[in-house]
């Protein structure tokens, strides 16, 4: 028997198009099972054999049907948990998420991602549980700088691709401000005007060297610097504990281990 | 997701915000003036940190407040934590005294009168300014604000007020707040104090009242809960209120919390535990904090100066705190008369159900939430995840391993239909063996603690030799 194979989009709206054309593909070929249908977001370099590959082309309109229907059938937490699954670095992502949705629709179940004994759940699960502990991480460990014209700026660099769900948590935060992040990996801004909708920018001509940074800057992260040393026991000194909450790779965006 | 979409956005060269901005405080200019008591700000930072270092409590968890669009701050829940410090310490509040000028001498502590440290206090100003600007930056969650007992309770019950009510009121600020009660303060002034914090806590310093006196000849047990019970009301009573009047402001929404110094005073494992217990029983305490003694002055009613920090034991403790909160035992399960510490070897859970194994094994198709949770190797979120997975059909070994559970630890004590993982016994003396070669792992060890220095100081009998 042959497997089909459609790659689409490495983002929500296209992994979201892909399960629209999942279902549609396998109505059209007559397809007995969603078993034999996979989805994935980047075409293999050696391709399977028995294996049909179709490239999938993003739709904003299909994307926002799938996701209708998830929140009418499953929910708005589960959509919420997908879409956090599908920012994940995990290439596996899609298929997993597809094949939730397959499982989740099928038994009409609200609770589909407790379904642990099922390996695409299992994978959906673990891709939603990992962009999670990302998301958290930057809620944590986010450094904010002030510009000379007021505008605060931060730098980071996520594993997974959750700027869109980091963004709604500092707007609700920080009202007030102008913010920017910038997540250096995926290349794209978060923006936040003061007191409207924050939106996403990517493939943006943005110099860094450039930046002014405000003269009462240098005054709060030596402060804050200041602080995190006298904050510490020195009898209780512990740098594995500290490396196992606070990873390495996060250091170089926080301003007090600079 | 829908602002992915959005088209329009101008072209950046630089940043796009730039004729928007307008810099944060420009009318108040309070960081103009800050600028310029640079210096000074910089050293009562630094002194007013070091003093509240040994309050644990760091917490910034309990109350779910949104954004109201204007001003600045919000609170999740679970909590955030901001940093850790070089000793693996969370980082989510300002913690800081307000100041460390106080008219006690308790021998334990570093700011006690008899000292000859470096003394400082802030303005209600320079908290809130620091508050404010850490909070922007991301660098914290919130203020927690302790301070040493300036001229008398009142007078220092007064100050926090008063620094509070301008971080709320004249600086809007939304964040997590988190002060302390001084005992011997006027109950007005807890109660109207009580509404500006998210949590508020009463330290109870040592586990028993004869310690206290002891070493706090300033503070009386009675003093200590007469507040505690006056928030522990007023947390009921608002609770109450807010069922009635939606808008009621909130009293201590994210509740009340307390800690006690370990191994500066000769209690057993077992005292400790039975206060905390009563702590959560009758105080209805959220949280209560275990701080092994460290020691920062000379005193012949202490411990030598050098001594071990009790690591291992205070590790302990929280692991049967835990058990308390979240795994329905009680202290008496635990530990009793004959056997008032822990086993150093081995957490409390296995050390329990070693002792109680007439109650496995457990078939993990069929026990309930509750008879999972006493499983070793099973914690709150695995047995939540067994309990919702086995509805659409059986667990089996290799599904378990997915699911979290430790299987190392779990095996001994769990079957899947009927069967165990391996053939083993259900022996005290085997699985004691089998447990104790996977090396638990702890949050210390290779820093220089070596397990002789743990058992001779986590043992209260040879603390009860050091007191002579």
């Amino acid at each position: 028997m042959e497997e089909h194979v459609l790659v689409c989009e490495n983002s929500i709206d296209g992994i979201l198009t892909g399960i629209y054309e999942a279902y549609q593909y396998k109505k059209e070929h007559g397809i007995e099972s969603h078993d034999w249908m996979h989805l994935a977001v980047k075409e293999p370099e050696i391709g399977r054999l028995f294996t049909c590959y179709t490239r999938v082309d993003t739709d904003a309109e299909k994307a926002e049907k799938v996701s209708r229907t998830i929140k009418r059938e499953l929910g708005e937490a589960v959509f919420y948990d997908l879409c956090l699954a599908m920012t994940s670095a995990d290439e596996q992502k899609a298929d997993a998420v597809y094949h939730t949705v397959v499982i989740g629709l099928k038994h009409h179940d609200r609770d589909v991602l407790a379904r642990l004994r099922e390996p695409a759940v299992q994978k959906a699960f673990a891709c939603r549980r990992g962009a999670g502990n990302e998301l958290h991480h930057y809620r944590e460990f986010l450094r904010f700088a002030e510009l000379e014209s007021g505008i605060l700026y931060a730098k980071i660099g996520a594993r997974d691709h959750i700027l869109p769900f980091l963004m709604p948590h500092f707007a609700d935060r920080l009202p007030a401000d102008n913010f920017v992040i910038y997540d250096e990996l995926s290349g794209v801004f978060g923006l936040h005007p003061q007191y409207r909708q924050w939106y996403l920018v990517s493939g943006a001509d943005f110099d860094e060297e450039s930046l002014v940074f405000s003269s009462a800057e240098a005054v709060y992260s030596e402060l804050f610097t200041r602080f995190c040393k006298s904050i510490a026991i020195e009898s209780r000194t512990n740098p594995r504990l500290q490396m196992n909450m606070l990873p390495l790779r996060f250091r170089k965006y926080m301003v007090e281990f600079e | 997701m829908q602002s992915e979409r959005v088209q329009d956005f101008p072209a950046i060269k630089g940043l796009p915000l730039a004729e928007e901005a307008v810099p944060y405080n420009r009318d108040s200019g309070g960081v103009e003036t800050f600028m310029k008591d640079r210096q000074s700000v910089m050293e009562k930072l630094e002194i007013l940190s070091d003093a509240a270092k040994y309050d644990v409590a760091c917490t910034s968890s309990g109350v779910d407040r949104k954004g109201n669009g204007r001003d600045m701050g919000n609170c999740l829940a679970a909590g955030i934590c901001h940093s850790f410090s070089a000793d693996g310490r969370c980082i989510s509040l300002l913690k800081i005294l307000l100041s460390n000028e106080c008219i006690y001498d308790c021998k334990y502590c570093l700011n006690r009168r008899s000292n000859d440290v470096p003394r400082a206090t802030f303005t209600p100003d320079e908290v809130c300014e620091l508050t404010m600007n850490f909070y922007r930056r991301n660098y914290i969650e919130g203020l927690f604000l302790s301070s040493g007992i300036v001229n008398n309770p009142n007078y220092t019950m007064e100050l926090i007020y008063a620094t509070l009510y301008k971080l709320r009121n004249v600086y809007r600020f939304r964040g997590y707040v988190h002060v302390k009660g001084i005992p011997g303060a006027d109950a007005a002034l807890i109660q109207k104090t009580g509404y500006l914090a998210d949590r508020m806590s009463v330290n109870l310093e040592l586990p028993t009242a004869e310690g206290l006196s002891r070493l706090a000849p300033n503070k009386h047990r009675k003093n200590i809960l007469t507040p505690m019970r006056q928030i522990q009301n007023g947390i009921a009573q608002g609770k109450q209120e807010l069922a009635v009047y939606r808008n009621a402001p909130s009293f201590v929404p994210a509740g009340q919390s307390t800690q006690m110094i370990i191994g500066a005073t000769p209690e057993s494992d077992y005292q400790v535990m039975a206060v905390a217990q009563g702590l959560y029983d009758s105080f209805q305490l959220k949280r209560v904090f275990y701080s092994a003694y460290v020691g920062v002055n000379d005193d012949k009613a202490l411990p030598a100066r050098g001594t071990a920090t009790p690591l291992l034991r205070e590790h302990r403790l929280y692991q049967a705190d835990w058990l308390l909160r979240f795994y329905h035992f009680r202290v008496e399960e635990l530990l009793d008369e004959k056997r008032p510490n822990f086993n150093v070897l081995l957490d409390p859970k296995c050390d329990w159900a070693l002792k109680h194994l007439e109650q496995f094994p457990v078939e993990i198709n069929r026990a309930d939430y509750h008879t999972l949770l006493r499983v070793p190797g099973i914690g709150v979120k695995s047995a939540q995840r067994i309990c919702g997975a086995r509805r659409s059909g059986a667990l089996t070994f290799e599904h378990l391993k997915k699911l979290g559970v430790v299987l190392k630890r779990a095996l001994y004590f769990i079957t899947c239909s009927g069967r165990m993982m391996y053939r083993t016994k259900l022996d005290e003396d085997y699985i004691t063996r089998n447990l104790l070669s996977l090396h638990e792992k702890l949050p210390f060890d290779k820093d220089g603690m070596t397990y002789r220095q743990l058992t001779l100081f986590d043992d209260s009998e040879s603390n009860v030799s050091l007191f002579g």
